[in-house]
């Protein structure tokens, strides 16, 4: 039997198969049988060969053989294909661990911070790494691998970033500066020449778009912290120069109601006390608000210095507009001051109490003030008690006073 | 022609049911049936087919038998007996889901 003129020319078309990047032999002979049926093909409507041949190569585009080896052999590594199912369902357990930790810390329950740990962590040093890996042996021409690297340490630093300023650990502040300092001097140049060098390709941007999300609300919430340090800073000192007026302002007043005691009369003694309880009772709710923000912030206890930085703007709403003492003590501050305005009959005295007890109508506006007070951050909130508390404290000592030397 | 994404997960259950219908198929002939039966709308390309067929025959679902064909190897692809019932359940799959779809996708009436 004569040979073909395919079979003549077997040897030259394996070969130039080959020099295409063949080198898989179960996947040569498929082929090579392919090419070869494509050829007769052209050649039964009247073709010669080589024409045939020429058009039959010119389809197959360049790089498209080795891309379907390499995929041939990914799909068949089935340590691979382990890994890959291991890695999507890890990366998405991270995820869900992550999401309920954050909803955790939204419900304030407890377990939140290891929830939020664990799973960023899991996302950070186990999902991450493996995903890029995989993304690299999946490409058929290696690229430089240097993105993927940049890539990976951005995202790595703002995820940690994210977490050491979500459960206050110290060194926050200076990993989400490296991790903004690597996504733009780093990640984001090589991300554009990426893009145009590629052109085309679109399938594996949305991680790197999901990033620079991540990134960008990260550089928002950052600056908005920047921004008010200077205030926080500001409402922190006063604050602490409030509560210290409280305390000498107290001792004050103890010594005035020691003194009263024995020497004033019935009814004046009376009047007094009436102020020093209804007075007692306002410091009481307002260092219930006090503690209930700090206690939202899970850190009971905690002097207000060391926690400046905590911006939760949840702390109150809860403390002290959802609780409902912020509307009691409104009401009850009233009452003190019309219980005052009785009792203390001098126009000047009673101006001056007027004007400790201002933030009972101007800095107090709890009708007007609940959206400040939802909105504003703990160290805002914690300095407007403070005031209230001062202004209490000061306007209790000058109507006793007042009482005591007026008889 | 049918977007390639919409092809994707289906190829797989293209290439058994072609070879449930035929006895044995070389990869060629498998091009050739689908362009046929779909008038010309699928056209699945060798890279897409050859990477599928070397998994199924990995993991047991078809085999293969070599034949010569002037001087260069044929082979020819046919399911096994694990195969073939496969190839039942991922077709009925398949029809449960494109029954799925169009009702999920059908006009409502207003």
């Amino acid at each position: 039997m004569e040979d073909s003129v395919i079979d003549r020319n077997l040897e030259r078309i394996r070969k130039d198969l080959i020099l295409q990047g063949l080198t898989y032999d179960p996947l040569t002979d498929d082929l090579l049988d392919h090419v070869c049926c494509m050829i007769e093909s052209e050649m039964e409507s009247g073709s010669a060969f080589e024409s045939s041949y020429d058009k039959v190569m010119s389809v197959i585009e360049p790089g498209s053989i080795p891309k379907i080896q390499h995929q041939t052999l990914l799909l068949l590594d089935k340590k691979f294909q382990r890994m890959k199912n291991f890695t999507y369902l890890f990366g998405l357990s991270s995820a869900l661990v992550t999401i309920i930790g954050a909803f955790f810390k939204r419900m304030h329950w407890p377990g939140a911070g290891i929830l939020l740990t664990v799973g960023i962590a899991m996302v950070v040093l186990v999902f991450l790494p493996l995903y890029f890996i995989i993304n690299y042996r999946e490409q058929t021409e290696k690229k430089n691998p240097i993105f993927g690297i940049v890539g990976y340490l951005t995202l790595f630093l703002l995820l940690a970033g994210a977490l050491f300023k979500i459960m206050h650990w110290p060194g926050a502040g200076i990993l989400i500066e490296v991790s903004i300092a690597f996504l733009i001097v780093g990640f984001i140049p090589l991300y554009v020449v990426n893009v145009f060098q590629k052109g085309g390709g679109k399938k594996r941007t949305l991680p790197y778009i999901v990033m620079l999300m991540v990134g960008i609300a990260l550089i928002m919430v950052y600056s908005h912290i920047n921004m008010s340090k200077y205030l926080l800073d500001i409402y922190m000192e006063e604050s602490l120069i409030n509560e210290t007026s409280l305390e000498i302002v107290s001792d004050q007043t103890a010594g005035l109601i020691e003194l009263s005691s024995g020497n004033a009369e019935a009814d004046v003694q009376e009047n007094i006390s009436r102020i020093h309880e209804k007075a007692g009772s306002l410091q009481k709710m307002i260092t219930m608000m006090k503690e209930g923000m700090i206690t939202f912030v899970e850190q009971p206890g905690m002097p207000i210095n060391k926690i400046r930085d905590i911006d939760n703007r949840g702390a109150g709403r809860e403390a002290i507009v959802d609780s409902g003492l912020g509307r009691e003590f409104e009401t009850e501050s009233r009452d003190f001051r019309e219980m005052l305005k009785v009792l203390v009959r001098d126009p000047v005295i009673m101006a001056q109490i007027e004007d400790h007890l201002e933030f009972t109508g101007k800095v107090w506006p709890y009708e007007h003030g609940t959206s400040n007070i939802v909105n504003d951050p703990l160290m805002k909130n914690y300095y407007k008690l403070t005031d209230a508390s001062k202004g209490i404290a000061l306007s209790e000592y000058v109507a006793i006073d007042y009482l005591l030397h007026q008889q | 022609m049918i977007a390639n994404d919409l092809l994707k997960g289906t190829l797989r259950t293209i290439v058994l049911k072609l070879l449930a219908d035929n006895r044995r198929m070389y990869g060629y002939e498998i091009t050739r049936r689908v362009e046929e039966l779909s008038d010309g709308k699928i056209r699945l390309t060798f890279g897409a087919l050859y990477p599928v067929l070397h998994k199924l025959e990995a993991d047991g679902h078809i085999q293969t038998e070599v034949e010569y064909v002037g001087k260069r190897v044929r082979k020819y692809y046919s399911l096994t007996e694990k195969g073939r019932s496969w190839t039942q359940q991922k077709v009925d799959e398949f029809f449960d889901f494109v029954n799925t779809l169009t009702y999920v996708l059908k006009p409502t009436p207003a």
